[in-house]
Order: structure tokens, then sequence, then C-alpha cells
């Protein structure tokens, strides 16, 4: 068990660094610089821009640009293109608001889908089942920007609420009630939407492992015994259909930091995902290498947390 | 069995639970609204810092925290704002061989300065150099100076010029503007305004470790003096007239940034930085919101508005909703909107000619392109008041040339080529471009075919070349059109020359200074030139513009240079789109002082030639009315 598990983390620093040149070779190469100013600037010389590149290094050859970058990544002072602040501090100001809205979409998606895939496995093969399924695969096919604009133009013409940000702008509270109820509403609302296409795949994984339970010799003998409905399919199939949820539960490290550009975009709420969308389009290198090595790092350390936790829930496999 | 129900049914009914409750509350809050003005940008600025800031999106918030020496008017003429008055003046050095014939020039000027009608203010002898003082910059007053000397046997040694290529005088001219500080000035920690700022902000800019992109303006300042600590001296290396404009640059504090280090900046200053303006800066959400409050020891007065929130909506559509829920006040509309927004009574509408204008560049290394007949009938062929019509929604004139409407200097007197495709077609034969078998047109065996280069997500460039195509189709010309990312289009073919044609645009805020974009010697990669035109008198023109200081005299040779390059066509100079912005109705209105003191001037929002949003700091809500009354109202 020790040594699978130093010898995976072992595997995985060798990976990182793997990811972290590809990354890197991938951000620089792409066609385009870093200029704040535009390429095509009257009023830039050419050496405002030599001593601009100087002072990133971006005069240096690409090996030792790579260099310099993950030296400064470890040691803590590799800075953003964009505004020459840490990456890091980058980073870490928008953990807050992108962990609360994946967080609370992630609860959305596993209790609402958990909930109508036990639904959908009970009925299944009638019509509210049909139905069921008919909605949860028209969430999944439909894109989530066409979902967001509709929603949004709903509830902006319709009931002209406040939707855009953190929080309402320009208004006086009366009272602290009310502005945490606005601060949810802002919350909530994104992370509904952000939440109907796992609510609809957690659904159709629930109903399709419930399914699979309830063919079992257990739910027989159990119903056998005269149990109630409701006491088999909760206590007994339910329970044995999350156990392939919780093995992937790993993945919800990433998942956590991980962006959601287009719902941030229209919502204007200042998550992860805008941070990396607007460094690709400035060509932000430090901010991108910085990004990627971070999210990989937090992929490698869910799939560990995941093995483990098979293993811990499920007695039949062995880590060796 | 009872804790699986109730994670099963109870977390999803809280949830809903929660955001009925939540939605309730934000359909129901109060709409009193706050005296604040609220902005929204799409992009967000990189950082605060005025000398290191590129991107509108930071000049904008910035603009209201900093002051510059000087500022423009809302007629755009050029006025004091932290400088109360600035004088131009210039030393023109003669050097002799020796100490006599410096003095000896010096007495034959002494008695020819008024019959010469030089504007010379001093006559100084210092060894073998003679040191004349006038009271206006330029190179004509010294020239004709030089001559009178020469004429009358005194040869003064030449000069070497400062660039290269450049021409040899007998003269150095160095021009020196000297600022009188405004005395009433404190920066927004309570330090008092001085001298030492504006000498700090000066060394700052040229400090590599800055990178400064205002850093070119400052080339050519020799030494920065100051002898008082509200006034400044700033002397040149040689006449050069865009210089003066420079001093609008924001100052920054010494007191605060002098003694760290520039690396440290972005840390201790950029992201919340002390200025001089009308506004204080209060905080930055990242990605959110930067908020302003008023300055209430504002040296012009304290605002009217408590404060000014800007906030970053990303979205276009998400923009317009939220203005449209008064969530931000402003609204640029896009041409496609305006028409619609127009005739709406509930909202105020400002709209103006840019300075920005749409082109096609023809790279004139190419032998088809080098021949102005072809030019001039590829312009005359291509319909630029329908794709007026048709792309910009009618909103937008026709360009003529290299300057646009609103800029002082442009020239009403260049008219467009009309379009003409019978001209164009008569003038293709004249030029030995005949029809072909195919259709298109051969000459020497070379069929009349390019392609055209545009970038990509820019839906208005796409546009022009797909119009131009099917017009120039009509009279015989073949254009292929390509597609590229923008990066690619200009790594790959401008910047190395490889290209026939271009779609593109400059946005060229006033300067009459184009010497980067025209001059033949700006051909090099990277450099703007890059179509390669080459007109000598254009040069002649550009060069003397820059060290031209009378206005009169600007707009002579601007016009000149405007009709001179408009003649040449290297452009097919397409179209300037105007720019539309709206508000509510009424929802703000000004209140500022007039010219004499005690008098105040109220007057609805207007656009003027700086813009509608020119004087923000007057701005105030009708439901917060300023506790100064107005002496004359402008309904």
């Amino acid at each position: 068990m020790i040594s699978f598990v130093i010898r995976r983390l072992v595997l995985s620093v060798v990976l990182l660094f793997i990811i972290s040149i590809i990354s890197f070779f991938i951000v620089t190469l792409t066609p385009g610089s870093p200029y704040p100013w535009g390429e095509l600037n009257p009023k830039i010389s050419p050496e405002v821009k030599a001593n601009f590149r100087k002072k990133f290094h971006l005069d240096r050859p690409l090996h030792e640009q790579y260099g310099l970058i993950m030296r400064d990544l470890f040691s803590g002072n590799l800075r953003s293109i964009k505004d020459d602040r840490p990456v890091m501090s980058r980073i870490l100001e928008r953990l807050p608001a992108t962990v609360a809205l994946n967080l609370t979409s992630i609860v959305i998606s596993l209790s609402f889908g958990t909930l109508l895939g036990v639904f959908a496995a009970r009925y299944a093969g009638t019509w509210k089942d049909g139905a069921g399924s008919f909605i949860a695969f028209l969430f999944i096919a439909l894109p989530g920007f066409w979902i967001t604009y509709v929603v949004v133009v709903a509830l902006v013409k319709g009931f002209g609420v406040p939707i855009l940000g953190t929080h309402s702008y320009g208004i006086e509270f009366p009272n602290a009630l009310a502005s945490g109820l606005d601060t949810l509403w802002h919350l909530l609302l994104p992370a509904t939407i952000l939440a109907l296409g796992g609510i609809a795949s957690q659904s159709r994984y629930i109903r399709a492992s419930m399914i699979e339970s309830l063919r079992e010799d257990y739910i027989r003998t159990a119903r056998s015994k005269g149990l109630y409905e409701d006491v088999i399919l909760l206590k007994h199939a339910l329970r044995n259909s999350v156990r392939p949820i919780i093995a992937g539960i790993g993945m919800v490290l990433p998942a956590l930091i991980g962006g959601a550009v287009v719902i941030e975009t229209i919502f204007a709420y200042p998550g992860m995902g805008r941070l990396g969308y607007e460094a690709v389009l400035e060509r932000d290198y430090p901010t991108l290498v910085a990004l990627n090595f971070v999210v990989a790092a937090l992929v490698l350390l869910g799939n560990l947390v995941s093995d483990l936790l098979s293993a811990a829930v499920d007695p039949r496999v062995r880590l060796e | 069995m009872r804790s699986i129900r109730l994670f099963l049914y109870g977390i999803p009914a809280a949830l809903i639970l929660l955001l009925a409750m939540a939605f309730l509350n934000a359909s129901f809050l109060s709409v009193a609204k706050k005296n604040e003005m609220s902005v929204g940008t799409l992009g967000e600025p990189s950082t605060l810092n005025p000398i290191q800031q590129a991107d509108s999106a930071s000049a904008q918030v910035a603009g209201l925290m900093f002051n510059g020496l000087l500022k423009y008017n809302q007629d755009l003429d050029v006025v004091g704002d932290l400088a109360t008055a600035w004088q131009l003046s210039q030393e023109t050095t003669f050097q002799f061989g020796t100490g006599e014939e410096a003095a000896k020039a010096r007495y034959l000027l002494d008695n020819k300065r008024v019959a010469g009608n030089w504007p010379i203010t001093n006559i100084q002898t210092e060894g073998s150099n003679l040191i004349i003082t006038l009271s206006q910059p330029g190179l004509t007053d010294s020239e004709n100076i030089a001559n009178t000397l020469t004429e009358s046997g005194l040869h003064p040694l030449p000069s070497p010029p400062l660039d290269k290529g450049g021409k040899e005088r007998s003269f150095k001219a160095e021009p020196i503007i000297h600022f009188n500080l405004r005395k009433d000035v404190r920066w927004h920690d309570g330090a008092p305004f001085t001298s030492a700022d504006v000498a700090f902000t000066y060394h700052a800019i040229m400090d590599e470790r800055v990178a400064s992109p205002s850093s070119s303006d400052f080339e050519l300042v020799s030494s920065l003096e100051t002898p008082g600590p509200y006034s400044v001296v700033v002397r040149y290396k040689k006449p050069f007239s865009p210089a003066l404009l420079s001093w609008m640059q924001s100052i920054l504090p010494a007191h605060l940034l002098g003694k760290v280090e520039p690396a440290k900046w972005p840390e201790i200053y950029n992201r919340h930085p002390v200025g001089t303006g009308p506004f204080k800066f209060e905080r930055w959400k990242t990605n959110e919101f930067i908020r302003l409050v008023k300055n209430p020891d504002y040296f012009r007065g304290s605002p009217w508005l408590d404060s000014i929130v800007f906030r970053v909506l990303p979205d276009p559509l998400t923009l317009q909703l939220a203005f449209q829920t008064k969530q931000v006040d402003f609204w640029a509309v896009e041409p496609w909107a305006v028409s619609s927004v127009e005739k709406d009574p509930r909202f105020d509408l400002f709209s103006s000619a840019g300075g920005m204008y749409n082109y096609i560049g023809w790279n004139l290394q190419r032998p088809m392109f080098q021949d102005v007949r072809l030019r001039k009938a590829l312009a005359e062929a291509v319909n630029v008041p329908q794709m007026i019509k048709y792309i910009i929604y009618g909103r937008g004139v026709q360009s003529t040339g290299i300057f646009t409407p609103k800029m002082w200097f442009f020239n009403p007197k260049v008219r467009p080529l009309p379009y003409d495709p019978k001209a164009a077609a008569a003038l293709l034969d004249e030029a030995g471009w005949k029809v072909g078998s195919d259709g298109i047109r051969v000459k020497n065996g070379t069929r009349l075919s390019f392609t055209l280069l545009a970038n990509n997500g820019n839906e208005i460039r796409k546009d022009i070349a797909t119009l131009v195509q099917d017009d120039l189709k009509k009279i015989g010309v073949e254009v292929k059109v390509e597609i590229y990312e923008w990066s690619v289009l200009l790594k790959r073919f401008v910047s190395k020359g490889e290209f026939d044609a271009i779609v593109l645009g400059w946005g060229l805020g006033n300067g009459f200074d184009q010497y980067g974009i025209w001059h033949s010697s700006q051909t090099h990669p990277e450099e703007l030139n890059f179509i390669h035109y080459n007109n000598p008198k254009a040069d002649h023109l550009l060069t003397d513009l820059r060290q031209e200081y009378n206005r009169a005299e600007i707009i002579r040779l601007a016009g000149d240079l405007q009709q001179t390059i408009y003649a040449d066509q290297p452009y097919l100079f397409l179209f300037v789109p105007e720019g539309t912005s709206v508000m509510w109705k009424s929802s703000y209105r000004i209140r500022r002082p007039g010219p004499k003191s005690g008098e105040w001037i109220d007057s609805p929002v207007r656009m003027t030639k700086a813009g509608w949003d020119y004087d923000m700091e007057w701005f105030y809500r009708p439901e917060y009315a300023p506790n100064i009354p107005a002496t004359t109202t402008i309904r």
C-alpha cells in the first residue's frame, strides 16, 4: 500500500515534468505576441518593444525561457505578463469564487441527479422513465451557452432581476439578510445552470447502475422477505449503485478549481475559467504555464485519491 | 434508512427553497440607487499605473485619478491641467571658428533683428558660440538667420545631424518648454504636488526597468530641470512639435515611488494608486469591479458623484442587458442596433465619427500595384457608399485619406473618388489591362488577379473583403480572399511584406504626426509602412510637419500631406465608422464651473469634440442635485 503510493507519487512527478514541457511549448509556439498594446500600434517604438521583451525574458531562446519559467514557478517569483503580479496570487484570488461555484454546482448535480436517477430506475420502462430520459438527453445535448442565454434573457426581460457578478450593484441593502440572499442568488443561479448537464448525466449513471443492482439476487431475496419497495430501492439497491461514483470522487478535486468559461463570461463571474481564457487571448505565457501545471497536478492527485477510495470501499480491489 | 431519505429528498428540497428565496429577494430589492455612476467595460484594466499602461480600459479608469501638465479642452484645444501656463522658446546655437567671428555675427544680428522680423528675445555669445533665443521653436527662422549670416560673409561651422541621413545644418536648434505649475494641488494622501513629481515621472518613463510604452514620446528630451518647486524647464535635442502633447502624460507621486524599485510597483502601487485627480481609488476586485470615490479636495472642486464603479462585463450581450436593467448607466451600441435605439424616446444618444478608418493597403513592391492608374481604377470600382450602408448600417462617412473629419487639421477640400465603374474600366484599358478570354483583364501575359487578406474575428473586415471581391469582378479583376488569425496575418504576411493586398484599419487619436506610417524610411520588418509607400514630397511634408509649431502652418502642411497621399492612392481609403453611446434619458446632467469665478453652468450631457464623457467629474444624477446653484442653465 505505502510502496504503491510512493511509486505513484514518483511517477506523477515525472509525468508533471513532461506535461510542463509540452504545455510550455504549445503555449509559446502559438503565433502571436504578448504585447499589451497590440501588434500594430503606431505609438510604440521598436525600442519600447525590445525593452518589454527583455523585461519578461522573451528575447532568450525558448529552452532558456522554459528554465526561467520553471525556476520562477517553484520559487514563487513567476509574474504575469499582463499586470506584472505574481501568478500564484492571481490564481489564488480567484480560488474562493471558483470553489464556491463549482462546489455548489457539484452538490446540485449529485443530489438532483441521484434523485432523478432513482426515480427513473423505479419507473424503468414506463412513460415516466421515457420522459425523464428525453429531458436528460436534451440537457446533455443542448449547448451550455444557449441555455444560459435563454435563462438570462428570460430572467432579465421578464423579471428585471440583477444577475451579473457576485452581488447586486448600486443598491443600499436594507439588512444583512437581504444582502446575504443577494449573494446567494448570484451564486445559485450560475451554479444551477452549470449543473444542468451534470444532473442529466448523473441521473443516467444512477439509473443504469440501479437497474443493474435491481436484477441482483439479494434484491430478489429482499423482495421475498416482503420489504417495502422504498426500503429495497434506497437501502439495498442505491447503496450498491453509488460505489462507482464514490470511486470517481477523486476527480472532483480538479473539477473544483476548473473553469467554466462560457458561464463565467456571460454572468461576469470572476472565476478561474476567465483567468485562463483571457491569458490565452493575451498570450500571458507565465499564467498559462502555471495554470496548466496546477490543474495537471490536481488531476494526478485526484487519480491517486480515486484509486485509494476504491480500495477502501471495495474490499475486492487490491493496490499492488 | 432515514438518513438516506434525508439526503435523497432533503438536499434537493433545501436547494429549491434557497433558490426561491434568493430569487424573491432579488426581485423585491429596493431600487434606491446610490449616488454612484456605474460604467460597464468589456475588458479589465491591466494596471492603474498611467506610465505602464497601453490598453484603453486602463486609461479610462486611470484618467479619472490622475492629471497631466496639459490636457485637451472639450474642443480639443490644448489647455493647462496641472500647469497654469507654459511658454515655448528655442535656443539656436551657431558655432564659429573664433570668438571674434561670433561677436561680429552678434553685432550684425543686433542691427538686423527688427528688419528680419525674427522673434528674437535674446542674443549672447559664449566663447566662439553665438546663442540666439527665439520665442517660437521651429527651423524656418533659424534657417533665415543662417542665410543672412552667410550672405554677410560669416560662416558658422556645420553642426552634425542628429539622425542618420538627416540634413546637415549650420546651427543647433534646441526647443525649450517652461511650465508653471499650480500651487493648490495635493496628492490623494495629502502630500503637496511639486515639480519634483514631474521630474520623477520623466525619469521613471525613461527607466528601462519600468518598460514604459510612453518612452518614445520623451526620447528627444535632452534635459529636464526644476528651477523651483512650481516650475519645470524641458529642453529638447531638436524641434519636434508633437512633443508638447506628450505632457498630457499623467504625473506620478515622487514621494511614494521615488525610493522604491520599479519591480515592487505592481504590489505597492499599480493596483491601488494615489493620484491628483477628481476621484480616489477605493477598491479593485479582480474580474469584477473597480470602485473610485470622489476626491473632496480636488483642486477644481469636489465632484458631485459619491463614487464611480467600473464593472467588468466581458460579454457584449450581458453588457446590453445590464444597461437595460439599469445595472450600468451607459452602453456603446453596435452599428446594427443604433436605428432601433435611436427612435426610442427613453434614451439619449451620443454619436460621432471617430478617429479610426478602414482601408485596403496595396503592396507597392508588387509590380502590378506600382501603377497609380491601376490603384485609382480599383478605388473607383469599389462602391464605398454601399459598403457604409450595408456593413455599418449607414453609421459612418467615406474616408478621404489619412486624417479623419474630427481632427482639427483635417483637409475638407479633399473629395472622395466617386463610384464610377465605367471610368475605372476605361482607366484600366488605358493602363494596358485588356479583358482576356476568361473575362479577367490581362497585360503582357499577367492576369489582373490578386489575393486580399483579412483577419478572423473581425466581421466588418471580412464583409469588406467580400464586397470588394464582388465589385472588382464586375470590371474584370479577380480577387481571392483569404482569412487568417490576426497574429498569423501579421507574422506570416505583413511583417515579411508577403502579401498583395490587405484589409486593415488605423485608430489614430488626435496627433498629426504620421511619420511612422508613411515615411519611406519606415519599411523594415515590424515597422508600419509595410506597403512600402515612397513619395519624396510626402517625406518632406512628414518631416516638416513634426518640426512645425505654428498652428496655421500645421493645418497647411497636414492638408497638403492628406491631399498628396490621397492622390497617390497607396491605400484604398474606405470609411470612418461612427461610435454611438446611449444612456437612459436625462439620467445625468452636467454642472461645471464657467469661465468667470463663481459661475456655474448647468447643461445636459452632450457630444463634444472630446467625446460625450468629457468632464466626467461634473456629471451628476438629477435625484442627487448639486448643492451649488447654477448661474446659467442650458436645457
